[in-house]
């Protein structure tokens, strides 16, 4: 479903060069549910990003659902985003001028769906997270559990193959970062493919396979020790 | 277009913005309507015919020292005489005004001898039978006056005279049947009739002005040379020859005789300077409302840059949300020139209105004529390109707005 | 505080300066066509004799009838016949009075190098020197014995008195006048009021100084034609005697007339004399009469133009939308400050605060709007020229109470502008920014 080979991303500024991910390679199968983790600063996100077709890559190979996106102009980028892929962000990232309904709709519209098809998909998906009767509501008006799942609604609205989740719960208590878990699951269960990046080692542990960066490169923890020691300082450092 | 619900949807959260874009859109459409009617009326103005030929055609204004009103006849004469014997004069003509001069002579006129009022308004210009050729006005019926058919008089004792030529405007007032030719007029409140022999294509009075705009093209040409001490003479030069007539002409007036005043300022014009002068009001008021339309326009495109470039970097992170979410930079800039179309729409719907109710207040305060529906759809076409000339530039910085903006917090 | 906040503002500005040039440049624009054309409006509606203006009044009387004023609401000729004219003069029931016309003459010079010229000239009495206040250079006004005499009498302007005299005191030399040589007895000093209340029917309220006086009573003794318009009902007759005994109107009359008690008692004067023309049977028609004092008469005869007034009006509009653009503007800027309002509120600081802060920062663009105002309403009124005749547009002048009133009106309206963005500013709850973005 995603495979990145030998893939690096340079910053660059007028003095130096900052390597953010550095022969890079990972491998997701189609229907896993995968957790990254790392530290702060790892590479985590620009992986995400770069995962997501929200920015383009230095070097090395992606693809994505069989196809390599490196050579892809930024319409039909913005067209693999919108049919294949679902966001979920640590801020929700909802249109704070438009109501749930409008919101779970933005990626529809992008579609060129029709307005009855589009309908029933909002409500189904609204109704999958449980706020179908806060359709008419304005994210405002919302807790921050219900937000995120408005975010996972609108995520889930255009069935995409491959869903990306930033820090789900990084801005929820416990409680709700439960509910919103469980809700990841519930989905994987019926057939989608999960990358979620995270602090949390207990909600990577619910995930099917860990994927650890640190310094912009894939480390498989199981299988080298001398890394055992980042797994208690990033444990030491995720956020209570 | 696809976008237009939830456009409306968002723009309700951001009233203030909305409603002041549109409110500027409304009052620069309502003054730049009726700004670009005045421009439009007040060159109509400027151009407008006075019936003569005005190339080769001069004016002198002289005035002979200390004489009484009955005494300046021999002079003018000598004067005549000797302005057209100038080489590079073709004809010329002492007359009380002229086309365009300022100040003239107007009566009202009748065409039944006990009619209490008048049937039409005219100005009155008294020459000799060098008017028609000096003018080069078009002689379209009838005929000219023969030199034994002027008269001389005191201005203060114009004997009613017996024949008259007139505008065809005037002509077709008195006797809208057309046969105005041969019938009797008359002038002022006399019982004694004057009778029309010639008809002119068209003859305009000496006044650019509101008052006279009723009667701008009413005119008659009396065979009468005024005695008085200040004349007017309009001088038609051979052609190509108004350079040095302008020259010649004063200089030669002078040497006739030199106790005469020549006003320094307006004393010898070419018609060309004249019709200037005559319509500087006119010009300098178009030119002024030329310039007010441009910087209001100018000042109104400020303000949507302005503002977009606001929302826009407001809306950064929302861009980058629609962008993750897959909207390419088309969907982006089609948003923001949506946006701004539905915002401009509301704002020309509520500026014609305003336009419209602004010249009727005109109409009632400045006699104003009514405002052409023509005007107010260029201006809502001209506002609303505007409003989307002037958001072009913002929304395509929003275009650019890259998807990662969606990750990053603040 | 003030200080701070000022400095404050100041960086703010400069931080977003394209945002910042466009409220600059809008306010100025605005200001600068409302200052321009209200400079016009000022110099037309100025009063040319502030000390005066309630004291000297025009008399007008209807001898022409209702046939003739049903055309013009009701209203007198606003000319007076030289029967009238003299009857009124005659009586004498004001402190001072005068009829004039602008007298149609020449002056021949002496200097036989020198072509005669016309300059502008008023036949009068002597009463109006002293009813319009007019300055004296050398020499005095004629006398009241003068005019009785039809004296050959006269009192020249000081350009003209430059012009033939070279300055030089000239009472008690004479001047050619239409070929006849009158006695100078005063030099009036520059005496120029604008608008020119004394004859606004001939002049539209704008004309160049008067630089001869003659005595009305010689001036018509030799029939020195009017310069001026004449109005005729009905068709006066032929020659000078029958056109003055005539019903045409072409004179002006002013009364003095100090207060209000003698104004009513010339009021009734003026009822009485048309009252006892009626009885003589000249008027078939009960009294019409006016009595109106300069301010009124300036009024009623409209001499604002009407290009001044529709630009006055085009240009508060235009200011108006200056000022929606700069309430947008500024929205935009404070709004942008969302966060550091809320970080500020956070830290302690009253709405007060935050209102006066955005309001000095505002008063600052206004006040850089206003410099770029003053300097395009230099170009404007430089401009001017374009769009109003000569004799008008020498008025319109940037002077120390315009450049004033610029920065006034610029600052001004920027911080009533800035109101209602300063509110919304305000209502930022403390470190509600702080929390999400």
């Amino acid at each position: 479903m995603l495979k990145m080979t030998h893939l690096s991303k340079v910053y660059r500024t007028e003095v130096v060069e900052t390597y953010a991910l550095r022969d890079f390679n990972i491998n997701v199968n189609e229907g896993e549910f995968v957790a990254v983790t790392g530290p702060s600063g790892s590479g985590k996100t620009t992986f995400l990003t770069i995962a997501g077709l929200l920015e383009t890559f230095t070097g090395g190979q992606y693809h994505l659902d069989g196809v390599e996106v490196s050579n892809l102009n930024d319409n039909e980028r913005s067209r693999i985003r919108n049919e294949k892929i679902g966001f979920i962000f640590q801020a929700f990232n909802l249109i704070p001028d438009l109501n749930v309904f409008d919101n779970v709709e933005v990626p529809l519209r992008y579609r060129g769906m029709k307005a009855a098809e589009r309908k029933e998909r909002i409500m189904n998906s609204l109704e999958r997270v449980g706020l179908a009767s806060r359709a008419k509501h304005y994210p405002a008006e919302l807790s921050g559990g219900q937000q995120q799942r408005v975010a996972i609604a609108r995520a889930l609205a255009g069935s995409p193959r491959l869903l990306l989740a930033d820090e789900p719960t990084g801005n929820l208590d416990t409680q709700m970062a439960r509910g919103v878990m469980e809700l990841l699951e519930e989905i994987h269960r019926e057939g989608a493919t999960i990358v979620m990046v995270t602090h949390d080692p207990e909600l990577a542990a619910r995930a099917q396979r860990n994927v650890h960066i640190i310094d912009g490169q894939v480390v498989d923890l199981a299988e080298d020790p001398r890394f055992h020691h980042a797994v208690h300082a990033a444990r030491a450092n995720s956020p209570a | 277009m696809m976008h237009i619900k939830p456009i409306l949807a968002a723009l309700k959260r951001h009233k203030a913005g909305t409603i002041l874009i549109a409110l500027q859109i409304a009052l620069t459409l309502a003054i730049v309507c009726n700004a670009i009617f005045i421009i439009h009326q007040r060159l109509e103005r400027v151009q407008r015919p006075t019936g003569m030929v005005e190339t080769d055609l001069m004016a002198i204004h002289s005035a002979f020292v200390g004489m009484g009103d009955n005494q300046g006849g021999p002079l003018i004469k000598a004067d005549l005489q000797a302005l057209r014997q100038l080489p590079g004069v073709q004809d010329a003509v002492s007359l009380n005004s002229y086309p365009l001069r300022g100040g003239g002579w107007s009566t009202g006129v009748r065409t039944d001898v006990d009619a209490k009022d008048s049937k039409a308004h005219t100005t009155q210009y008294f020459g000799d039978d060098h008017v028609l050729s000096t003018m080069a006005v078009r002689l379209v019926a009838g005929r000219n006056f023969r030199s034994d058919e002027v008269v001389e008089a005191d201005p203060r004792s114009v004997p009613d005279p017996s024949m008259v030529i007139v505008s065809k405007a005037l002509a077709d007032k008195l006797y809208p049947d057309g046969s105005a030719l041969g019938k009797p007029i008359y002038i002022g409140d006399t019982k004694k009739p004057t009778t029309i022999i010639g008809i002119v294509e068209r003859l305009g009075v000496p006044w650019n002005a509101m008052w006279s705009d009723d009667f701008y093209e009413n005119s008659l040409i009396l065979p009468v040379q005024l005695t008085s001490p200040y004349t007017s003479y309009l001088i038609r030069a051979k052609p190509g020859q108004l350079a040095e007539v302008m020259k010649a002409a004063p200089a030669a007036l002078v040497k006739v005789n030199r106790l005469r005043v020549i006003p320094s300022e307006r004393g010898v014009r070419t018609f060309a300077q004249i019709r200037d002068d005559a319509y500087k009001g006119d010009r300098g008021m178009a030119i002024l409302m030329s310039v007010v339309c441009l910087v209001l326009l100018g000042v109104t495109a400020a303000g949507i840059v302005g503002l977009t470039s606001f929302w826009v970097g407001q809306r950064r992170k929302q861009i980058g949300v629609r962008r993750a979410l897959g909207a390419t930079k088309r969907d982006i800039l089609s948003y923001f020139l949506t946006e701004n179309l539905l915002i401009g729409v509301a704002g020309v719907a509520i500026g014609a209105l305003l336009a419209i109710g602004m010249n009727l207040w005109l109409v009632t305060q400045f006699e104003m004529a009514r405002l052409s529906l023509v005007y107010v759809l260029v201006g809502v076409v001209a506002l609303l390109l505007l409003g989307q000339g002037a958001v072009l530039a913002p929304a395509l910085r929003a275009s650019r707005v890259s998807p990662v903006e969606a990750t990053r917090s603040v | 505080m003030f200080a701070y906040y000022l400095q404050l503002g100041l960086r703010s500005l400069r931080k977003n300066p394209l945002l910042t040039l466009l409220m600059v440049l809008a306010i100025g624009c605005g200001v600068a066509a409302s200052m321009t054309t209200y400079s016009v409006f000022r110099a037309t509606s100025n009063n040319p004799i502030p000390d005066k203006s309630s004291q000297l009044y025009v008399p007008q009387i209807d001898n022409w009838g209702p046939d003739a004023s049903k055309d013009n609401k009701g209203e007198p000729p606003n000319a007076m016949t030289y029967t009238d004219a003299i009857n009124l003069m005659r009586d004498k029931r004001a402190k001072r009075q005068t009829a004039l016309y602008p007298a149609a003459i020449s002056i021949v010079p002496t200097d036989p190098s020198m072509l005669p010229f016309r300059e502008t000239s008023y036949a009068w009495y002597a009463d109006a020197f002293a009813m319009f206040d007019i300055p004296f250079l050398y020499g005095h006004a004629w006398t009241a014995d003068e005019d009785e005499s039809h004296a050959a009498v006269a009192v020249i302007g000081k350009a003209l008195n430059d012009k033939l005299f070279n300055g030089a005191n000239s009472v008690g030399k004479n001047v050619s006048i239409n070929g006849r040589d009158y006695r100078i007895v005063g030099v009036a000093d520059k005496w120029n009021p604008e608008p020119v209340f004394y004859d606004v029917i001939n002049t539209n309220g704008f004309d160049d100084p008067i630089e001869v006086f003659i005595p009305f009573t010689r001036a018509v003794e030799l029939q020195t034609n009017t310069n001026g318009n004449n109005n005729c009902s009905h068709d006066p007759g032929k020659g000078w005697d029958s056109w003055i005994r005539s019903e045409c109107v072409w004179l002006g009359f002013w009364a003095e007339l100090p207060t209000t008690s003698e104004a009513d008692a010339y009021r009734a004067y003026l009822n009485g004399y048309a009252a006892e023309q009626q009885r003589a049977g000249r008027f078939r028609w009960a009294p019409n009469t006016r009595l109106r004092n300069v301010t009124e008469w300036l009024d009623y005869q409209k001499v604002v133009p009407q290009e001044a007034k529709v630009s006055l009006m085009v240009s508060l509009g235009f200011l108006l939308i200056c000022l929606v653009n700069t309430v947008g503007l500024l929205l935009a800027k404070f709004m942008r400050r969302s966060s550091e309002i809320g970080v500020r509120r956070a830290l302690g600081a009253p709405r007060k605060e935050i209102y006066l802060q955005f309001l000095i920062e505002a008063a600052a663009v206004g006040l850089a709007g206003g410099v770029v105002g003053l300097l395009l309403t230099g170009l404007g009124v430089m401009g001017v020229s374009l769009v109003f005749e000569p004799d008008v547009a020498r008025l319109a002048k940037l002077d120390v109470s315009l450049v004033l009133l610029t920065m006034l009106v610029a600052v001004l309206t920027t911080v009533l502008a800035a109101f209602y963005p300063t509110w919304r500013a305000a209502q930022v709850q403390p470190a509600w920014q702080l929390k999400s973005n």
